[in-house]
């Protein structure tokens, strides 16, 4: 793909943000991205954004009734929990095209009106006969086949969450920033046998937009303060895994393809070696480790020694979020990829205050969706 | 006169102490335990799990019950959906009669006798709604029987005869949760000896026996001291009633009595009880093999508040909107039948139906098939999130799912049932099988389907 422009970040805090509205929250998100990027509404042309819950919105509108922006092309993009950055995908292929100049991609996510535990159910798309499963769940029966076929341990699984609360803890916009000991994740309450509280990303409410443009143009605009998006691959699996037979549960085939034909397009044969940290989608402490797996920074059944050794760690060999992941800030769905790419944008700029990774020139970020279905990998690299 | 080839009894994994009951509820124990089922089987998926034993084909399937679970539908129809009958046989309820059993079993004497039908399925099961802290809280159990009658069997119909007499018994209205009763009494001494002699009369008369002809006599009744009475009476040694293990199975108590009795050859007398009396005479010849041992041996003891639970009277079950019905009605060879589909091109046995491969995406190239009994568990969880039956979670009673391998291929997410909070055992490689259950209510309609449990 031609490279596209990244001049502006826009990012609420995220959290139980009980006294808003989704609309001040993309307000907030999209008013710091205009401001962060120099620009005025006016001069944007066309909107992606993401909702994935109806109840958050649906269509265009969902955008234009929020900042009164009326009379241009907005799409509303719905793709589980990677709906944040097909988002962003599809706002980048646009502008790659040529066929606008300024676009904003943004997302948001208002969950905590739902009044559920964890995610609020959502009706009628499974088969009838079919047991409901929690998000929690889902992942939790691939922690299991893992401990059973890799020997990996509840232990295991909490240094995820204490390494992406340690980072967290440090982040002005993170839901939760307080660092957590192994000891109080493994005695937290159990979710979904083997995950606990701590091993779950939290239902939180956010709003993150990202003001994309062609480069030319941003060389124009912001001199070389600007990142750019190498490629975005992304890959559809089925959302029945447990219906097919070949699926392994011990890594995530929408993740691997994904990652694959993103690493393609940026030329990049050895991830670990070529890029410098990633963001994965950790929205359970397990699903971190397989992505490690999945995306190439080591071999099947190896994502523990990983994070034993502190390969992972911000200091470490290779960083994994830095930021602190979905762990730290909750998973507003549709906000949440759009906010990866805000937060690789930060880190190759060298403007992640406290957070930043040594050296940060180029990254990549992980954005997977419902029963492992969705994925779609970003690279993003300094100008 | 027609012949029994097979029987099968279905007793529900929980069996509760009814000293248990007595200790929460200060009613006097009527001692021993009563069968009581999970919270997702009723009178239809006992009568599922009852009948699967049993091999072969039937061209007419009657179920027996005081307590179907719908006012207007049939369950037989959906009993031989789930069986995988052909959509030719002859269905039929017999409901609302404590007779209705050997009601159901005369009338497939009568299908089979006259060559109408030439093989019948007869199942009978109850789980009669009783009010915690009443004398038929300990009474009843909840239990299924199914019959096999054909024309040749091991035990032969020699005949049967009737009486008929309304009294106050029990009853339940047809807007009443539990079962109601005047004065147990009046049933026990005016009703229960008198209708079984007096339909036993005419038939020993018709088939010119004798009380010593007869080996053994097994009868439904109204409670367990009325058998003993009606017995010491006739001057005979009374057999296992069940009380003490399962409870009165409603009308299915007689099918129960009559499966283990098959159990040793010998003339028996049957009894049915219920504003009057059904009495055949069997004669027979070859002992079959009944699972009662099995089922009694297999089950679990259950505390008061989790048999509460079980009932519905503990905890808030609140469902979020399944898919309409009629896709339920379209998906049934896949939901209940429990086909899934083997690819002709990759040769993947998958589930459910669909037009494309899971594997391999050929369209429309497979042929279905009926997946297996058995399998093994791929994978696993125990869900805080959601409550079994997929029910918002309460945080209390999770809900275990599991992934499973099943024999002769095919793999289906199930949720794990026959458990409340231990879930000892279920682990990736463990053997389970599938059980016909309640999925969940919904839409005020009842969504059946398979699920999974360990082994019995």
């Amino acid at each position: 793909m031609r490279e596209v422009a990244v001049i502006g970040c826009g990012v609420t805090k995220f959290g139980h943000h009980w006294e808003k509205d989704h609309e001040d929250l993309l307000v907030e998100a999209t008013y710091e991205a205009i401001s962060d990027a120099n620009i005025e509404l006016k001069d944007v042309e066309a909107v992606w954004c993401g909702t994935f819950y109806p109840s958050t919105g649906i269509s265009g509108n969902v955008f234009s009734d929020t900042v009164k922006f009326f009379g241009k092309p907005i799409s509303r993009v719905e793709n589980y929990c990677a709906t944040g950055m097909d988002n962003i995908r599809n706002a980048a292929f646009a502008v790659a095209s040529g066929a606008y100049d300024i676009v904003i991609a943004a997302g948001v996510e208002k969950l905590m009106d739902a009044g559920s535990r964890g995610l609020p159910p959502i009706e009628g798309i499974f088969s009838v006969g079919m047991p409901v499963v929690s998000a929690p769940a889902m992942f939790a029966m691939a922690a299991n086949r893992a401990f059973k076929e890799w020997g990996w341990t509840r232990e295991d699984l909490a240094l995820v969450a204490v390494k992406n609360h340690y980072n967290g803890a440090r982040h002005p916009k993170a839901h939760f920033r307080k660092e957590v000991t192994v000891e109080r994740v493994l005695k937290a309450p159990m979710v979904a046998y083997p995950l606990g509280v701590f091993d779950c990303s939290a239902v939180s409410d956010g709003a993150a937009a990202v003001v994309l443009t062609r480069p030319e143009i941003a060389k124009q605009m912001v001199g070389d303060d600007y990142a750019v998006i190498k490629a975005i691959g992304m890959a559809v699996e089925t959302m029945h895994p447990w219906h097919r037979p070949s699926e392994s549960f011990l890594s995530f085939p929408a993740t691997v393809k994904a990652a694959k034909m993103a690493y393609k397009m940026a030329g990049i044969e050895n991830p670990r070696k070529e890029l410098d940290f990633g963001i994965v989608h950790d929205c359970f402490t397990v699903t971190e480790l397989i992505n490690y797996q999945d995306m190439q920074l080591c071999k099947p059944g190896e994502g523990a020694e990983l994070i034993r050794n502190g390969v992972t760690a911000i200091d470490g060999d290779f960083p994994i979020n830095p930021d602190g992941g979905l762990k730290s800030f909750g998973h507003p769905i549709a906000a949440s990829g759009v906010r990866m790419v805000a937060e690789l944008t930060k880190q190759v700029l060298g403007k992640a205050e406290g957070l930043q990774v040594k050296d940060a020139e180029a990254g990549f970020a992980h954005n997977l969706g419902g029963p492992y279905s969705v994925a779609t990998v970003a690279i993003v690299s300094r100008s | 006169m027609a012949s029994i080839g097979s029987c099968s009894v279905y007793l529900p994994v929980w069996k509760l102490s009814r000293d248990e009951i007595s200790k929460e509820t200060g009613m006097p124990s009527l001692g021993g335990e009563k069968a009581v089922a999970h919270w997702d089987e009723d009178s239809v998926t006992m009568a599922v799990e009852a009948a699967r034993n049993l091999e072969g084909k039937f061209d007419a399937v009657i179920f027996a019950s005081t307590s179907p679970p719908f006012r207007i539908k049939q369950c037989a129809s959906f009993i031989a959906s789930a069986l995988d009958l052909p959509e030719n046989i002859f269905t039929m309820d017999i409901t609302d009669s404590m007779r209705a059993a050997t009601d159901a079993l005369i009338t497939a004497n009568e299908f089979v006798d006259s060559g109408r039908f030439s093989r019948v399925l007869v199942v009978a099961a109850d789980r009669i709604p009783t009010k915690p802290g009443t004398l038929y809280e300990q009474l009843y159990g909840d239990a299924a029987a199914a019959i096999v009658v054909e024309k040749e069997g091991g035990a032969k119909i020699l005949g049967y005869s009737t009486s008929t007499k309304p009294l106050p018994g029990s009853w339940m209205l047809a807007g009443d949760d539990t079962v109601r009763d005047y004065d147990m009494r009046v049933d026990a001494r005016y009703g229960y000896a008198s209708s079984v002699q007096q339909a036993a009369m005419p038939l020993f008369a018709k088939l010119g026996l004798s009380p010593a002809d007869i080996d053994r006599i097994v009868a439904s009744a109204p409670d367990p001291r009325s058998y003993e009475g009606l017995l010491k009476a006739v001057g005979a040694r009374p057999e296992e009633f069940y009380f003490s293990s399962v409870g009165i199975a409603g009308s299915a108590h007689p099918l129960l009595l009559l499966a283990t009795q098959l159990e040793k050859t010998g003339r028996i007398l049957l009894g049915g009880y219920g504003e009057g009396a059904d009495v055949l005479a069997i004669e027979i010849d070859e002992a079959m093999e009944s699972n009662i041992g099995r089922m009694l041996e297999s089950r679990k003891e259950i505390s008061y508040g989790d048999y509460l639970y079980n009932r519905g009277f503990v905890g808030i079950r609140d469902a979020p909107d399944r898919p309409s019905l009629t896709k339920f009605w379209r998906d049934e060879k896949s939901i209940i039948r429990f086909y899934g589909m083997r690819c002709q091109n990759c040769g993947t046995v998958s589930y459910p139906i669909s037009r494309c491969c899971i594997e391999c995406g050929a369209k429309d190239n497979y042929e279905e098939v009926r997946l297996g009994e058995r399998g093994k568990i791929y994978t696993f969880t125990v869900d805080y999130l959601v409550m079994p039956g997929n029910y918002t979670g309460d945080g209390v009673h999770p809900h275990c799912v599991a992934v499973v391998d099943l024999d002769g291929g095919g793999r289906v997410m199930f949720e794990v049932t026959d458990t409340l909070r231990e879930f000892n055992g279920i682990e990736c490689d463990a053997e389970v099988e599938r059980t016909f259950r309640l999925l969940f209510e919904k839409n005020n309609f009842r969504y059946y389907g398979w699920k999974a449990r360990l082994p019995r």
